[in-house]
């Protein structure tokens, strides 16, 4: 068990820097799962922890000990990698308790730990098989199991869900999540899958270029993004960014007027002009609501008569297109509204969950 | 034409294969027929002996009793003369008695042995380190190593017989049987590392990193990495190239020739059978029995390798 800290972090290769100064603190027990879209570093930053990298510059501190130059096998680390990298030639049990062997744990301990793994990771039938002869799924588990029996100080995660099916995808995902709550090590998990992210991190730490976007829980990223990227980035489908104009009284968008001591979430303070404040409006499509369904409260502001210009039905959830200050705005609305294309709908929005961002630099206001 | 191949163009096929195949196996039949045949078949243009004979095999392999040799009784005249001294006594007797028409077939393939595999070691151990090197390590001057090793490669042996003797003379090491041994030995070393470490090289490039980055997460360094992960799915390339070595240092003539010229009882089979050849034991029997034997190590050799060669030995590691 231990603390991780990053502290100034920055990765060269050659001339380009690919991480540009990462600070952050992971506390014992703690999942967390870096996110961004690829070559954001964040790979990079998960192989600095392992030791696979060495830092340009800055500080890692695992436990009490700063382990920039410590080997990886010495650091007592457990990794699932992207490709699963199992050794080929050897079976799947050897597989597992590979790294048990090498540490010389006596036999008995091996063969507890190993019936208890596999039968957690439902591995008994495969053991004596190798791994060229396993599914997508198998091998994930197996690459899985290998991590866990180590009884590591720290997991990795590097992608590990990348190469499953999606079905199969959110089944590990739940298995993951079960595994962490069993057993309660510090993680450090890599994706760019927003929703893994979201499900089963503590913490989640948004990198954009080599820097750290936004860290927080998932619930504060996904309603209090501090700019247009992370906003985004996180949630499916992600934030409509809207143009608008803030007025003292009011947020103008499309001539459509939202009351500005409504909008709870917008605490800017500096004056306004008079000619108002251009700004970028960010709304999430799940928090418009059909007007026909939902009563009109004083929360809520009614954007009257907007022109359906497409429907994605998914299911439960139907998404709609719509004009709005001349971008294409997205809506999820529930399947028990009856629209057509080319109709006109009314929606209501939730004013406390309206955000606005600077226009120059995306970031909140 | 989805691959469908009419009958006519099958039989062609084939016919093709076999002139093929026979045209390059008749030298070998030719060897193995002669050497099983009796002394009056020879001149018989037919492959298949009249009668089998496997004295030529037995005689080069030591399975013949020691003919006991008669001392012709004039001699024996001349050794019951007791003015004559003891020592001179034995060194008359010994010339009648030895057995030195003998051809020492056992000892030249002993020799063959110890330097083919001797080499084929060596070299295999400094492939695997140079190769590893050059296909996974980055270092200054990897580039121009990585180049010069196959200059080596592209220099004839003939060019550098000479110089290379004349540089063994100057550091007195061919002034010596184990000099001029251990210099052979370098040299086929030298000769056989550039291929063994493309080869080698190569295939390691094949073998995904994360296998060895998921054995250092497991605890190995990379030297354990390397003996744990590496080697053992290197196992078919690794075997290519230790045969690859055997069997130029096996067949290799040339440098043996210079260097083991005076020594004869270090010759190896080449050596051996040029002298067979021009020596008062040029019997064709005995001479394609010794080339067969001489053949052997190499088919068996393949043989052995083409059971380590199944492919995909990396298969299933990784995946995307």
């Amino acid at each position: 068990m231990a603390a991780i800290t990053l502290k100034n972090i920055i990765k060269s290769y050659d001339k380009t820097q690919v991480v540009k100064g990462i600070d952050l603190a992971i506390e014992d027990g703690e999942f967390v799962v870096l996110v961004g879209p690829s070559g954001c570093g964040k790979s990079t930053t998960l192989r600095m922890i392992a030791g696979l990298e060495q830092p340009t510059s800055g500080d890692i501190i695992i436990g009490d000990r700063v382990v920039n130059d410590i080997e990886p096998q010495d650091r007592n680390i457990a990794m699932v990698f992207q490709n699963y990298a199992l050794y080929p030639h050897k079976s799947v049990k050897e597989n597992i308790v590979f790294a048990l062997r090498r540490l010389k744990v006596d036999n008995e301990e091996i063969e507890r730990r190993l019936s208890e793994i596999s039968e957690m990771l439902q591995l008994e039938e495969l053991l004596d098989r190798k791994p060229a002869d396993l599914s997508g799924g198998q091998r994930q588990r197996v690459a899985m199991g290998r991590a866990i029996i180590r009884e590591a100080d720290v997991f990795l995660f590097d992608e590990p869900l990348s190469n499953l099916d999606s079905k199969l995808r959110s089944h590990m995902r739940t298995e993951i999540g079960k595994i962490h709550n069993k057993f309660g090590r510090t993680s450090v998990y890599v994706t760019h899958d927003q929703v893994e992210a979201m499900t089963l991190a503590d913490k989640v730490v948004v990198l954009h270029d080599g820097y750290i976007a936004q860290s927080g829980t998932p619930m504060e990223i996904y309603l209090n993004p501090t700019n247009i990227f992370v906003a985004q980035f996180i949630g499916s489908p992600s934030m409509n960014i809207i143009e608008g104009t803030l007025f003292n009284d009011y947020l103008d968008i499309d001539g459509y007027h939202l009351p500005r001591e409504q909008l709870s979430n917008v605490v800017y303070q500096a004056s306004i002009p008079d000619s108002g404040l251009k700004v970028k409006v960010g709304i999430r499509p799940d928090f418009f609501n059909d007007k026909a369904f939902f009563s009109e409260t004083e929360a809520a502001f009614n954007f009257t008569n907007l022109t359906i210009d497409l429907i994605e039905p998914m299911g439960f959830d139907k998404e709609i297109l719509f004009n709005l200050a001349g971008g294409s705005v997205k809506a999820r609305l529930d399947l028990r509204s009856e629209i057509k294309r080319g109709g006109e709908i009314d929606l209501l929005v939730d004013l406390s969950r309206v955000l606005i961002f600077d226009y120059q630099t995306e970031q909140r206001l | 034409m989805i691959g469908k191949r009419t009958i006519t163009g099958r039989i062609g096929f084939a016919l093709a294969v076999l002139l093929l195949v026979s045209f390059s196996l008749l030298p070998f039949a030719q060897i193995l027929s002669t050497s099983l045949k009796h002394q009056y078949d020879w001149g018989n243009p037919s492959l298949i002996p009249q009668t089998i004979n496997l004295d030529a095999y037995k005689e080069l392999l030591g399975l013949t009793e020691a003919k006991k040799v008669e001392i012709p009784a004039a001699i024996q005249k001349i050794l019951n003369n007791p003015k004559l001294p003891q020592d001179k006594k034995d060194a008359i007797a010994a010339k009648y008695m030895s057995n030195d028409n003998l051809f020492p077939f056992g000892k030249y393939m002993l020799n063959s042995v110890i330097f083919s595999v001797g080499a084929a070691t060596f070299s295999l151990v400094f492939s695997v380190m140079g190769a590893y090197s050059i296909s996974r390590l980055r270092f200054k001057g990897q580039v121009v190593i990585q180049r010069s090793v196959l200059f080596v490669y592209m220099v004839g042996g003939v060019l550098l017989m000479v110089p290379l003797y004349q540089m063994a003379m100057n550091i007195g090491l061919a002034s010596s049987l184990w000099g001029s041994a251990f210099c052979l030995f370098l040299i086929y070393i030298v000769q056989t590392l550039p291929v063994g470490m493309y080869m080698l090289g190569n295939y390691f490039r094949g073998i995904p990193f994360a296998l060895e980055e998921a054995a250092m997460m497991d605890g190995c360094s990379r030297k354990e990495a390397i003996i744990k992960v590496v080697l053992p799915l290197s196992l078919p390339m690794l075997a290519t190239v230790f045969i690859y070595c055997f069997i130029i240092g096996w067949n290799e003539y040339l440098f043996a020739s210079v260097f083991l010229k005076q020594y004869p009882e270090f010759h190896t089979l080449p050596l051996a059978l040029q002298e067979l050849f021009v020596s008062k034991n040029a019997i064709w029997d005995r001479i394609m029995a010794a080339s067969m034997l001489t053949l052997a190590p190499i088919v068996i050799c393949f043989l052995f390798a083409s059971r380590f060669m199944k492919g995909g030995k990396t298969d299933g590691g990784v995946k995307g």
